[in-house]
């Protein structure tokens, strides 16, 4: 019998509609942008409203661009940290076509104006059935490869991404219990603010063990292999694993500062956050010790690049994030534009980043062959930075222009503004917002051509999983 | 040496950054002579255009009614303004000169004062726009003034600490990581003291 190649065809198909996905959604996010500025654009079509266009843009990029390129960045370095091809390949494919059907059918649905209000978990119950029976397939074929491993260790990535595959399932199936009342409407099973409790744990920890999680498994695979160097602290990362897996699960509250639910949850919530910068700036100096052995590979790779910025923006969105779970700094932020930029830093800056620079690494190897443009990749980058910088400038000055404005006091002790004039002064920094994001989304545009020229015509590599070697322990080492 | 390091250094940077970039690369400037010839007086610029610029009209927020604080008040935050400063600066020439071991770049920490006072000239000349303190003025003028700055950094670095371009550009993302982590700090902490009745009033 032959021996059995790895199986990358599924990775190139899911690692192409996360492409496809990435330039939908960025141009979703860009025309709802571009609605703040000029409202007439939706055209007094409720499909085209902000509410809808926006809730498309953000399911869209992460769970269409962001989650695609995970399952697929999973199935080629689970098979490669575990030296066998991967467990069940069928099941593999109906992940992969099942994910991407459920992100068309998802898209029309939030389009329709079907949703259960909550964010980053808006689909309505048959979606969340069909999410879940996808989700524990692809566990069924990460953890089966792993279970067949001819390694004894599990490499870290393997950690992270299969954290990722049993936290998203807690959390998903758990925040999306409800009762249907009809085919496109449900309630939910919890009320008032026990809902509002766990929608956030469901909320932030999609951010901690997805967005976060998911994107530091690509990490630890893909910059050591990029390197061509081990990790700087194998035990660091480790270490940091388990911290950051403790930590992160306690910190949702610290979006509901100020609210109904109990100051004690609220202050666990910001005692949570704080300590979860050690396993965050743990990773980084982790990522960065290790690129910085590495500098030669810059001069003729414009991938590591991408990784490289996109750990010195982790650094900065995972500062970000606990002091803005402090209470006094959420006093200001909350509710402002402020919110939005953080989040941008990490999802523009960290995960965007890190995805573009893997497909760049990814994408040449998978088809055996050079990637089309070394100088276009090069453009992508510096647009990227520029679109990112630009972002996260814009929405620091607006959020903090909201936040004071929004507390200002007459002589009478009457609030000194409205809401509307408010939002009226924010047109100029939504402008400049959207000039960001045409910038990165024209990069995102010229990433996709150059790696759609990369593939045209060439076949999948066929790669054979290596010899099994006689010291087991000794090969675990270098499987990364 | 002197040619490096002098009060004309702002402007010889606007027209002839590379060879700026290269006096620097040879000469050996202490830390004492670049802050008392430099940093100290450019530093003060940023403060005293905001100073000056909210005493007369008053910061625009977008809103309707300028932000006008008291005169002592003005001062209290521009002297604040001033230390915030100089301890950003000190405080990125000292990470510079600790991340140069592991860069393999120039240790002395007269060099690392003089290549980040370099770098953050273009913003303090820029700040003249506080003069006119409208947020989004200012913003439209800064941001292209720091995207010089960075330009300058990336480009900048590795001639004067005398490493390969590709470390220079690692070790510029580092430096530019620690500067998005202190702004943003400087950003937290700003409205904590609001909220402490500090600036602006608030209604808490």
């Amino acid at each position: 019998m032959a021996p059995a190649h790895y199986h990358d065809k599924v990775v190139r198909v899911l690692v192409l509609c996360s492409v496809f996905w990435a330039i939908v959604g960025m141009a979703a996010g860009v025309y709802a942008a571009a609605e703040l500025v000029w409202p007439g654009l939706n055209f007094d079509q409720s499909w085209l409203s902000y509410g809808r266009v926006r809730t498309v843009h953000t399911n869209v990029a992460i769970f269409g661009f962001g989650v695609s390129a995970l399952i697929g960045t999973a199935f080629y370095s689970v098979q490669r940290t575990s030296h066998v091809p991967l467990f069940a390949p069928g099941l593999a494919w109906v992940v992969c076509w099942a994910w991407q059907l459920a992100l068309v059918a998802a898209g029309w649905s939030l389009l329709s104006g079907h949703t259960s209000g909550k964010e980053y978990a808006e689909l309505e119950w048959p979606f969340d059935l069909a999410i879940a029976v996808v989700w524990v397939c692809f566990a069924i074929v990460f953890f089966g490869t792993i279970a067949r491993r001819k390694i004894k260790t599990i490499y870290v990535s393997n950690w992270f991404y299969g954290a990722l595959i049993i936290v998203i399932a807690m959390l998903h199936i758990v925040n999306s219990l409800a009762m249907p009342a009809t085919l496109f409407k449900s309630y939910s099973l919890f009320a008032g603010s026990q809902d509002a409790i766990l929608q956030w744990w469901y909320g932030h920890n999609a951010v901690g063990f997805l967005l976060t999680g998911g994107f530091l498994g690509m990490m630890y695979y893909f910059l050591p292999k990029h390197a061509e160097r081990p990790i700087w602290s194998y035990r660091l990362s480790i270490v940091a694993f388990w911290a950051f897996t403790y930590s992160y699960i306690w910190a949702g509250p610290h979006h509901l500062h100020y609210s109904a639910i109990p100051e004690w949850v609220q202050s666990l919530g910001v005692v949570m956050s704080v300590i979860l910068l050690a396993p965050s700036w743990a990773t980084m100096i982790n990522g960065i010790m290790t690129v910085s052995g590495a500098w030669r590979k810059l001069r003729s790779d414009p991938a590591l690049k991408f990784i490289v910025l996109s750990l010195a923006f982790y650094g900065l969105a995972t500062f970000e994030g606990p002091m803005m779970a402090i209470r006094d700094v959420n006093l200001i932020s909350h509710f402002t534009d402020w919110t939005v930029g953080h989040v941008h830093s990490g999802a523009l800056g960290w995960n965007a980043m890190i995805t573009f620079g893997t497909f760049y690494y990814l994408v040449p190897r998978l088809v055996g062959g050079e990637l089309y443009s070394t100088k276009l990749a090069n453009v992508h980058f510096w647009m990227a930075l520029a679109g990112t910088m630009l972002y996260i400038l814009a929405m620091w000055a607006a959020g903090v222009t909201q936040g004071l404005l929004w507390l200002s006091l007459d002589e009478y002790g009457e609030l000194l503004y409205s809401f509307t004039d408010i939002m009226a002064s924010m047109v100029s920094y939504y402008g400049l917002r959207l000039v960001a994001g045409v910038i990165f989304l024209a990069g995102a545009v010229l990433m996709a051509w150059n790696l759609f020229m990369t593939v045209r015509g060439r076949e999948t590599a066929k790669v054979l999983p290596p010899e099994p070697v006689a010291n087991p322990a000794a090969a675990s080492e270098v499987a990364a | 040496m002197a040619r490096a390091i002098s009060p004309l250094l702002i402007f010889r940077l606007v027209l002839k950054p590379n060879e700026v970039f290269q006096n620097l690369a040879v000469s050996r400037p202490s830390a004492g002579e670049v802050f008392f010839k430099l940093v100290v007086w450019m530093i003060a610029l940023p403060p005293m255009f905001a100073w000056f610029g909210s005493l007369n009209f008053g910061w625009r927020l977008g809103a309707t009614e300028p932000l006008v604080l008291s005169t002592a008040e003005l001062a209290g935050i521009s002297i604040g303004y001033y230390f915030t400063l100089l301890f950003g600066f000190i405080s990125t020439a000292l990470v510079s000169r600790w991340m140069s071991v592991t860069y393999k770049a120039r240790e002395s920490l007269g060099i690392h004062f003089a290549m980040i006072a370099v770098v953050g000239a273009p913003l303090a000349v820029g700040s003249v726009i506080h003069l006119y303190p409208d947020v989004f003025v200012n913003i439209l003028v800064l941001v292209p003034t720091l995207i010089w700055s960075m330009y300058l950094l990336y480009k900048g670095l590795p001639v004067v600490l005398r490493i390969e371009p590709e470390r220079g550009m690692l070790m510029a993302s580092a430096l530019i990581g620690y500067l998005l982590v202190a702004f943003v700090s400087l950003l937290g902490l700003t409205v904590m003291l609001w909220g402490f009745g500090i600036g602006p009033r608030v209604g808490i």
